[in-house]
């Protein structure tokens, strides 16, 4: 059945929600009205990352009447990051977009971002250039986040946070998605080498329900950006990411040997300090060696991996 | 297995009768429940645990199976349970080659089970076998996985009491709120036992991991019978059940995120060496005095080596996980409804 339908739909819109029971009907209402009048086939993809309301009561009503909807339903929270992977395994669309479950997105954008996407991106994200939010706990640390992403990851992005993205159905079933990852997709799709664009887009308050951002998640941010920084630069070859804190510990321990055989040869130092001195420089000697270690332990890693080769790339032939 | 990928609704109204039929067809032949007993040197009781286990199970009125795993005995458990076979078909045997232990126990006696329904009960436990149809009836309740909760306990005070210290550690980490996770006595669905990933000692994490994974895990009182406890000889058992704390820690919370884990204890170290040593850095170049003979340079040297060596490891496991682990899922899902 599944391989049937494959061709056929256009777009797959996936939500993830949880307890948003006052907003679901709405968000159903809003995005059929846009697609039908878009006229391109698609289905709708609705995860619900264990509501403890009757969110999906609700949603399970809906979707008796509702041929296009999909309801996938977890058994727990399992977060943000894991709904996105739920939807984008079972998606089987063309195109792939993503929004929120709060209604802050507008669906209307929908067709408008797939569209940008014939210009040739693998991934166009939107950007919330008129955020209706609150300043100082909500716009304040995305601004300062997003420089920081902009920075570390170089994907040139002025809102990496917008829920509402199109992707290419490809690009999707190529990311990995693990722990808190949801944050980065476009900087995981670069890994894999995709194209990324941008599109302003709508934004509303906030209805209903109450938002589950909070500001303590800011460390796992920083992890994760170097994580991320470290995949997109030295995941084909981690010894040159090792090898530079090899270098940097060795020259360190190198300029102690320096100092303690200077020291020793003009009777510089009393006994306490070469002591010291000579321990520094095993240490460092020995940091040195570890991290050299560590990066050759990194590269059968990545050599025993999944292929690398596999990357997006675009093929063309040219005459017959 | 893991996911239903059907319309409830839609399905049940295009096969009614024939689903009708199917359920009537394997209520009478199918077995529903499998016993699993991991058992070495109980010669003398294999009988008894036996006739419990039917007795209890006949009466329950579920088809069943009892799959004793002979964990290498030495003396003539094999040869008990061979006789007890020979006339019962419901029971299975299997023996293992060496001594494997109690998870590749429950791996093998999986491999072979017939049921939805598995019980793992553990013969060195010494629960009451005729009890393990209460949790059976617990599961009917609703709940996913049961465990036995061992009360009143009749085994020595120290593996009373470092059990307690266990549990305790457990509810702190995992918010499940179990009197006796490591009672290695377990009622659950197959479902469950294959959704998650256990091996080396790990079965003793199981009702931790099922719950990580959403499914509803309960516990059931179950009286301990008097016996001749196996009491540890070594010391090294009761640190390893220590170190297991470390695993149910990290297993729940950090093993698909490790930078996230070993970032944190990383960057304060790292930080508090290049902290002590720009300190010192600042004293020499200030003019206070000479610093080769500070034992603070070398403290902050190796905390910050350290810390760096921690994220270092962090972001190897990072890559693991990038590249090894593509398949594996974070989430577990209930249902699938609609198109």
């Amino acid at each position: 059945m599944a391989k049937a339908d494959q061709k056929e739909i256009f777009c797959s819109i996936v939500v993830p929600v949880m307890n948003e029971e006052e907003n679901v009907r709405l968000l159903h209402e809003a995005i059929t009205r846009v697609m039908l009048e878009w006229g391109r086939s698609y289905e709708l993809i609705i995860i619900d990352d264990g509501s403890t309301d009757r969110t999906f009561d609700i949603l399970h009503e809906i979707s008796r009447h509702d041929p296009c909807l999909r309801v996938v339903k977890f058994r727990c929270n399992f977060g943000q990051s894991a709904a996105m992977a739920a939807g984008f395994e079972q998606s089987r669309g063309e195109y792939v977009v993503t929004l929120d479950g709060d209604l802050q997105n507008d669906p209307v954008d929908i067709p408008r971002v797939v569209e940008k996407m014939q210009e040739g991106y693998d991934i166009v994200s939107g950007w919330r250039k008129n955020r209706k939010d609150k300043f100082l706990i909500r716009k304040v640390p995305s601004k300062i986040a997003n420089r920081l992403i902009r920075k570390t990851t170089r994907v040139d992005l002025h809102d990496t946070g917008c829920s509402l993205k199109a992707y290419r159905g490809e690009v999707v079933h190529k990311i990995r998605l693990y722990g808190e990852m949801h944050r980065f997709i476009p900087a995981l799709a670069r890994v894999e080498g995709a194209r990324i664009g941008e599109l302003v887009v709508n934004h509303h308050e906030r209805k209903f329900g109450k938002s589950k951002y909070n500001l303590s998640r800011t460390f796992k941010v920083i992890m994760d950006l170097m994580t991320l920084n470290v995949l997109l630069k030295y995941l084909t070859r981690p010894l040159h990411f090792f090898g530079g804190l090899t270098v940097f510990f060795n020259g360190l321990g190198f300029a102690s040997l320096m100092a303690l055989t200077w020291g020793w040869s003009q009777n510089h130092y009393v006994e306490d300090e070469l002591n010291v001195l000579m321990s520094l420089t095993f240490l460092l000697f020995a940091a040195g060696i570890n991290f050299l270690l560590y990066g050759l332990i990194a590269n059968s890693v990545v050599s025993t991996g999944e292929k690398r080769d596999e990357r997006l790339y675009e093929f063309k032939t040219y005459g017959n | 297995m893991a996911t239903e990928l059907q319309n409830p609704i839609r399905d049940a109204d295009l096969f009614a009768p024939d689903d009708g039929h199917q359920s009537n067809g394997r209520m009478s032949a199918e077995v529903q429940v499998s016993v699993i007993v991991p058992v070495f040197n109980i010669a003398g009781e294999a009988a008894v645990i036996y006739t419990d286990l039917c007795t209890s199970l006949e009466n329950y009125g579920q088809a069943f199976e009892i799959i004793f795993i002979d964990d290498a005995s030495t003396d003539a458990t094999w040869k008990r349970l061979n006789e007890i076979a020979q006339k019962d078909p419901r029971v299975k045997l299997l023996r293992m080659r060496s001594s494997f232990g109690e998870t590749a126990a429950l791996q093998a006696g999986l491999q072979h089970a017939q049921g939805e329904r598995i019980i793992f009960a553990a013969a060195r436990v010494r629960v009451n076998m005729r009890a393990l149809p209460k949790l059976l009836r617990k599961m009917d309740e609703g709940h996913d996985l049961v465990v036995a909760w061992r009360t009143p306990r009749q085994d020595s005070g120290l593996n009373r009491l470092v059990s307690h210290a266990f549990n305790w550690m457990v509810e702190r980490f995992s918010h499940l709120r179990l009197h006796d996770i490591n009672s290695s006595v377990i009622a659950t669905q197959r479902e469950v036992l294959e959704n998650i990933v256990f091996y080396g000692n790990l079965n003793i994490f199981i009702p931790i991991l099922a719950a990580r994974k959403g499914y509803r895990v309960t516990e059931e009182k179950i009286e301990q019978q008097n016996g001749a406890f196996r009491q540890s000889k070594y010391v090294s058992e009761y640190i390893q059940r220590l170190l297991d704390i470390i695993t149910v820690i990290y297993l729940t919370r950090y093993s698909k995120k490790p930078l996230h884990f070993l970032g944190f204890f990383g960057m304060i170290f790292t930080v508090a060496g290049v902290v002590m040593n720009l300190y010192l850095f600042g004293y020499r170049i200030l003019g206070f005095g000479g610093i080769a003979g500070r034992p603070l340079l070398l403290l902050g040297a190796l905390l910050l080596v350290i810390g760096l060596q921690m994220i270092s490891i962090g972001l190897i496991g990072e890559m693991i996980i990038y590249t090894h682990a593509r398949e594996q899922k974070e989430y577990n899902i209930e249902t699938v409804v609609g198109a």
